[in-house]
């Protein structure tokens, strides 16, 4: 790549600053946001103003000492670890059948599975609200978590897919061959080699589940989830409480990606192409 | 949750049924089958009927229960619904345009860079990524707003008296969406770059082009099927958009996906509320269909690169 760049000829020098001079605008473009909000979490100003006038950690305060967001925090634990982990068994297990089965209309099989993900949220929401209306389970728990496992799913069957794939087939067919049923396969020979992914997996999908704010909107009738609250906020007035859950939120996203990251060496990153 | 653990379970049996009874035999039709069932109940129960019946719903009078197109016959000709259907096909369409106007460039540029000039960039963009769209767009409130960092500083510069009004605009709407979506212009596009041979760079400086040259008759051309690509993906990620319209619009720059939410919870209007996500669910998979092509013409290119 760049190693085999020859050099430049004088001619197009201006042309390469101008180059470097937009390519770093639009990575700074990119960046503001979180440049802007972190600092602001600290700022000892009643409004909000930048740069921040002193040091304080009044909004984090503000949002630890708050019953109302501690509860939609709980919320957003229970509904992200519960959705994430049966999404990563679902799709596991769906994932396995799609890369070693032989049955016949797979591709189309993972194009159903992954839909979720193509698909703009607020029609799955729209769906799911009507459906749940008329089953007269809307606002129901249980309901929550379910609408939380079909945005969460599609994306542990791919990255779970890409692991298994990469995963030698020989080494299944040993243990087959040993005499090891594919349960005894599946958990004892399978599951340890690619632990990583499936952690990796499990995080994104709990960090989808976390993120989560249309299809929660619709769905969670009177139940609070982090998000959810952040955007009734948002809505209707500007509170600073907002920047210190929003710092505790990118630092949250960016340990757990990286957690993923490192775990599928970089694979999770590619996979993030297609978050919708 | 119980009766998904149930499914989870009944998953669990269906596997030990379909092991076969001694050796695995690899040519067996059915073979994992099984594996796929517990995922394939829940998707159809959650997410297969609730869309085939809202499919169904808007096709249905509300009153007499009797199959109607009047649902859809109202969109095409009420001036509220079109305005709005044009307003989101325009605003995507801008933001498009500018995530690949700004994309590209910076795509183009980090191939130049040095390795770790590469992992830097990539490490702003993935993390710009991840962080939630609520905490990207919450802070273009504060950047902004009419005491925002950005009016604060044209004002101190002497450029404007008053504020400009960025938020509850489209103008606001835009920029908000073009940050939040840039990654996905960004990410797809730089693989596509970094698989174009570097050797043919070297060729065609031998052959006496510039640099320019290159870029325009080598280069470009190379990319062109991943822009579009690109392209495509950003403009139904658009399509679909609701929480930066919903926040920086104010309410006063409602898309589809803002319309679609007071259709069902301001004035229950379920069935033209499913009409109108039949609508918008058609447009995007007929587009994720020239999505999916473009990309494999990019593969295709980049294979004979």
């Amino acid at each position: 790549m760049s190693s085999e760049r020859l050099p430049i000829q004088g001619g197009s020098r201006v042309a390469s600053s101008a180059l470097a001079v937009t390519g770093s605008a639009v990575l700074a473009f990119l960046a503001l946001p979180i440049i802007i909000v972190v600092p602001m979490s600290f700022s000892s100003a009643e409004s909000l103003r930048f740069p921040p006038p002193g040091f304080s950690l009044r909004w984090y305060e503000a949002f630890f000492g708050d019953p109302q967001w501690l509860e939609a925090a709980v919320n957003s634990l229970v509904i992200g670890v519960t959705s994430s982990s049966l999404a990563l068994i679902l799709g596991t297990l769906a994932a396995y059948g799609l890369v070693r089965g032989t049955f016949l209309g797979r591709s189309a099989l993972e194009a159903n599975f992954i839909m979720p993900m193509v698909i703009p949220p607020v029609i799955i929401a729209v769906a799911l609200y009507i459906f749940f209306a008329k089953l007269s389970i809307l606002g129901a728990y249980w309901a929550l978590i379910v609408a939380h496992i079909v945005v969460a799913t599609p994306y542990v069957v791919l990255l779970m897919s890409l692991a298994i794939r990469a995963f030698d087939i020989r080494v299944e067919q040993v243990a087959l061959t040993l005499g090891a049923s594919h349960m005894q396969m599946l958990t004892r020979v399978l599951l340890p080699n690619i632990l990583p992914n499936a952690t990796a997996a499990w995080l994104f999908a709990f960090v989808i589940s976390f993120d989560e704010v249309v299809v929660t909107l619709f769905v969670a009738g009177t139940h609070f989830t982090v998000p959810k609250r952040m955007f009734n906020q948002l809505v209707l007035q500007i509170n600073p409480t907002i920047t210190a859950i929003a710092t505790l939120l990118i630092a949250f996203s960016i340990i757990a990606v990286a957690i993923g990251a490192w775990l599928t060496k970089g694979a999770g990153l590619q996979s993030g192409e297609e978050k919708g | 949750m119980t009766d998904l653990q149930t499914a989870a379970e009944a998953g669990t049996v269906g596997i030990e049924r379909d092991r076969p009874a001694q050796r695995p035999r690899r040519r067996d039709k059915v073979f994992g089958f099984g594996f796929v069932v517990p995922l394939l109940a829940f998707i159809t129960l959650a997410f297969n009927l609730p869309l085939l019946l809202t499919a169904a719903w808007s096709l249905v009078d509300p009153v007499s229960g009797s199959l109607t197109i009047a649902h859809y016959v109202e969109f095409a000709t009420s001036s509220i619904y079109w305005t709005v259907i044009a307003r989101t096909a325009r605003v995507a369409f801008i933001v498009s345009v500018l995530c690949a106007v700004i994309g590209y460039p910076l795509a183009y540029w980090m191939t130049l860079l040095s390795r770790r000039g590469q992992v830097i960039a990539l490490a702003i963009i993935v993390t710009s990524f991840w962080v939630s769209i609520l905490v990207r767009t919450y802070a273009w409130i504060v950047v902004l707003g009419n005491a925002g960092l950005v009016n604060r500083a044209l004002q101190y510069l002497g450029v404007i008296d008053r504020p400009i009004e960025f938020l509850y605009g489209e103008l606001g709407v835009i920029i908000g969406m073009v940050n939040v979506l840039l990654p996905f212009m960004l990410l797809p596009l730089y693989a596509a770059m970094r698989q174009v041979d570097p050797r043919l760079r070297a060729v065609a400086y031998t052959l006496g082009a510039s640099q320019g040259e290159f870029f325009r008759r080598v280069f470009f051309p190379l990319s062109l099927p991943a822009l579009s690509a690109s392209f495509v993906l950003v403009f139904i990620l658009s399509l679909g958009f609701y929480i930066t319209p919903a926040i920086l619009g104010g309410g006063r720059v409602p898309l589809i996906a803002n319309m679609l939410d007071i259709l069902i919870n301001r004035f229950p209007r379920w069935n033209l509320a499913s009409a109108m996500s039949v609508v918008l669910l058609v447009l995007t998979l007929v587009l994720y269909g020239v999505y999916q092509r473009l990309r494999s013409r990019r593969g295709a290119a980049s294979g004979q690169g």
